[in-house]
């Protein structure tokens, strides 16, 4: 089977994103929203719960904008507009995590002015390591399975082992699809493995894993992948904030850049996980999320944001990254500075865009990621 | 008739069209600068027009043309586009070989690039969102203020006590400028205040590349007397200037589309 034909089962992502959801909720099963890549998805989806991941859009943010600050990020704008505009009626309950004030306002506000899905808060531990995190968050996700079994009823344990092993094949597959994007640039553009990131937050994930896995296969010996003649292309690695509207990816190859890797809260990020096998059913899952590469928001004893992303920089083998930043976030805005910096002292070429999540990209930042990749191709 | 062949490099920016013919050997032929109509493919035609008939060239030898600016994408007829970050490199670097940085302020944008030894792009920054420290404010400004745009940098420079213009914001700098004009501030101190506001702005720019001189200053604003002095304080040292600092990126383009008629083994 061709890969265009491999690719249906991801591509309402783009089109109609909530679509499997509203599915799934008139078949009778009940859907959470989630807003932030440490939910604890295993336990939503032991519950019985679709797990859909609750994105911004481009479009205006009129009725957030009566409520929000105007340091509020476009993010937290777009998604609580959204949910003003009374968007996902589908939804049972929203979960958010405390990433930062903003999104906590936000979970208040959603909590305040709609009545119809019940608001769950998160506490992930900002310090992510040591045993009073461990055992901090631990007690967190206990409350969480509580909340969730006065809801749907009791949660078996069994329910729980399965649900860890679903999500971490769908992760290890995932990570399979990041490492094959590098060798395979016409097969696994940029706009496809944007499809299918989000689609893998949107749908049933065995459905997802079937789709992925068979996609996989067939990736080394597709047509396009023969036929590659994109090796000329300047090759990039695009870092950020959330950033889920396809058209900031769009952008980017349109201008003639191959996207070897990212590190974006909607796509590779959402899946980082780390290892963790031994121990109760709810230790796996604090130390699955805890022991992960931290995002902005989260912080770990040494580690470095910037030694962490000139890896897997050089892991993708980018000439060079793209910065996409939203404006007025601040936790990305703080591990930016060392980010530059280890980039610069690897001598590694970069460009910051500061992004609207709910804008379409403007002729300037076109012109500025053409001009970057002029410069990364040495002239035009 | 006149068989001269000739490339071709036009820069659709968003005040004004440029166009620059230029022979085999990078001897500039022609050039036409003309306002940008709503029309783009209408005003790219009639710049490219005057710049071929003013010449006496014809359009048919024409061995390539580079399309470059805002409106790059909808220039008919051409090789490619380039961007104007890399056009105005070029250019600029024809103009003056030893320059190591650039300063472009065009229409609505405005741009700091940082160049190598060689004259390749290093780092570049340019404005992303709006419109301040650009053309377009100085013409809102010279509007506003009541003089002709051209007699801006000539009276900001006889200023004797140049006032402060905290916001280049179009917006929020009109309101400051009308609360100085109600405090009978003299034309040309608001005038200076302006240009310096601007220069600040693009100086911001400047530091983020760490640009190191010489600094050439190309594009629509470098003819604003005003706006140079207020930049070359900023920066400590004099600007070059070249005689048509806004055909820069036009020419950039028609040395690229030369190159690349060349390389490809184009006669």
């Amino acid at each position: 089977m061709d890969i265009q034909s491999l690719m249906a089962p991801f591509s309402f992502a783009e089109k109609e994103p909530y679509a499997k959801a509203m599915e799934a909720a008139a078949s009778g099963k009940p859907v959470a929203g989630y807003l932030c890549s440490y939910a604890p998805l295993e336990l939503l989806h032991a519950a019985g719960y679709l797990p859909v991941r609750v994105f911004s859009r481009i479009g205006d943010t009129h009725h957030a904008d009566e409520l929000l600050q105007t340091f509020s990020c476009s993010y937290a704008r777009s998604v609580l507009d959204r949910a003003l505009k009374k968007e996902w009626p589908f939804l049972d309950i929203v979960l958010f995590s405390h990433t930062c004030d903003t999104m906590q306002n936000v979970a208040d506000l959603w909590r305040a002015h709609r009545g119809d899905a019940e608001v769950l808060i998160v506490s992930v531990p900002t310090q992510t390591d040591g045993a009073l995190a461990e055992k901090y968050y631990g007690a967190e996700l206990a409350r969480v399975r509580r909340l969730l079994e006065e809801k749907t009823g009791p949660i078996a344990e069994a329910r729980i082992e399965e649900a860890l092993a679903l999500f971490q094949q769908q992760r290890n597959a995932m990570e399979q699809l990041y490492a094959l994007r590098a060798r395979y640039p016409k097969v696994l553009t940029g706009a496809r493995v944007m499809q299918i990131a989000l689609a893998a937050q949107l749908m049933d994930r065995e459905a997802h894993l079937a789709a992925l896995h068979a996609l996989l296969s067939a990736v080394e010996s597709a047509e396009e992948a023969a036929s590659d003649d994109s090796a000329a292309l300047p090759k990039v690695f695009v870092a950020g904030s959330m950033c889920s509207p396809p058209a900031f990816i769009d952008l980017i190859e349109e201008a003639g850049c191959h996207i070897v890797g990212d590190d974006l809260c909607v796509s590779h990020r959402a899946f980082y996980s780390a290892d963790a096998e031994d121990g109760s059913t709810l230790e796996v899952l604090t130390r699955r999320s805890l022991h992960r590469d931290p995002c902005p928001a989260f912080h770990r004893t040494g580690w470095h944001p910037g030694h962490a992303l000139l890896a897997r920089v050089r892991a993708a083998g980018a000439d060079g990254v793209i910065f996409l930043l939203t404006q007025f976030c601040d936790p990305m805005a703080f591990d930016y500075v060392p980010m530059m910096k280890a980039l610069e002292e690897a001598g590694i070429p970069a460009i910051t865009l500061s992004v609207e999540q709910n804008q379409e990209p403007s002729e300037q930042l076109r012109t500025r990621v053409s001009a970057f990749s002029e410069m990364l191709q040495g002239s035009a | 008739m006149n068989t001269h062949t000739f490339f071709a490099g036009v820069d659709v920016g968003s005040a004004a069209v440029k166009v620059v013919l230029l022979d085999e050997a990078d001897q500039i032929l022609s050039q036409a600068v003309l306002p940008t109509s709503g029309v783009l493919a209408d005003s790219f035609r009639r710049a490219l027009d005057q710049a071929v008939d003013s010449a006496g060239l014809h359009a048919q030898y024409c061995r390539g043309l580079i399309a470059t600016g805002y409106g790059r994408d909808r220039v008919e007829g051409r090789i490619r586009s380039v961007t104007e970050i890399t056009c105005h490199a070029r250019g600029a670097r024809f103009f003056y070989p030893e320059a190591r940085s650039v300063i472009d302020i065009g229409g609505q944008d405005s741009k700091a690039i940082a160049l190598d030894e060689g004259g390749r792009v290093l780092r570049f920054e340019m404005n992303d969102k709006c419109a301040a420290g650009t053309g377009r404010f100085l013409e809102v400004m010279a509007r506003l203020l009541e003089i002709e745009l051209d007699q801006f940098g000539g009276r900001a420079l006889a200023a004797d006590a140049p006032v402060a213009i905290s916001s280049t914001c179009t917006v929020f700098a009109e309101s400051e400028v009308i609360s100085w004009l109600a405090q009978n501030q003299p034309v040309n101190n608001i005038a200076a205040g302006l240009c310096r506001s601007i220069a600040s702005r693009v100086f911001g720019l400047a530091s983020r590349v760490r640009m190191t001189g010489p600094t050439i200053m190309t594009g629509g604003v470098a003819r604003n007397p005003g706006v140079v002095h207020a930049l070359e304080e900023l920066l400590g040292e004099p600007l070059l200037l070249p005689g048509q600092p806004q055909l820069a990126g036009a020419l950039g383009a028609a040395l690229f589309a030369k190159d690349s008629v060349l390389s490809s083994g184009g006669q």
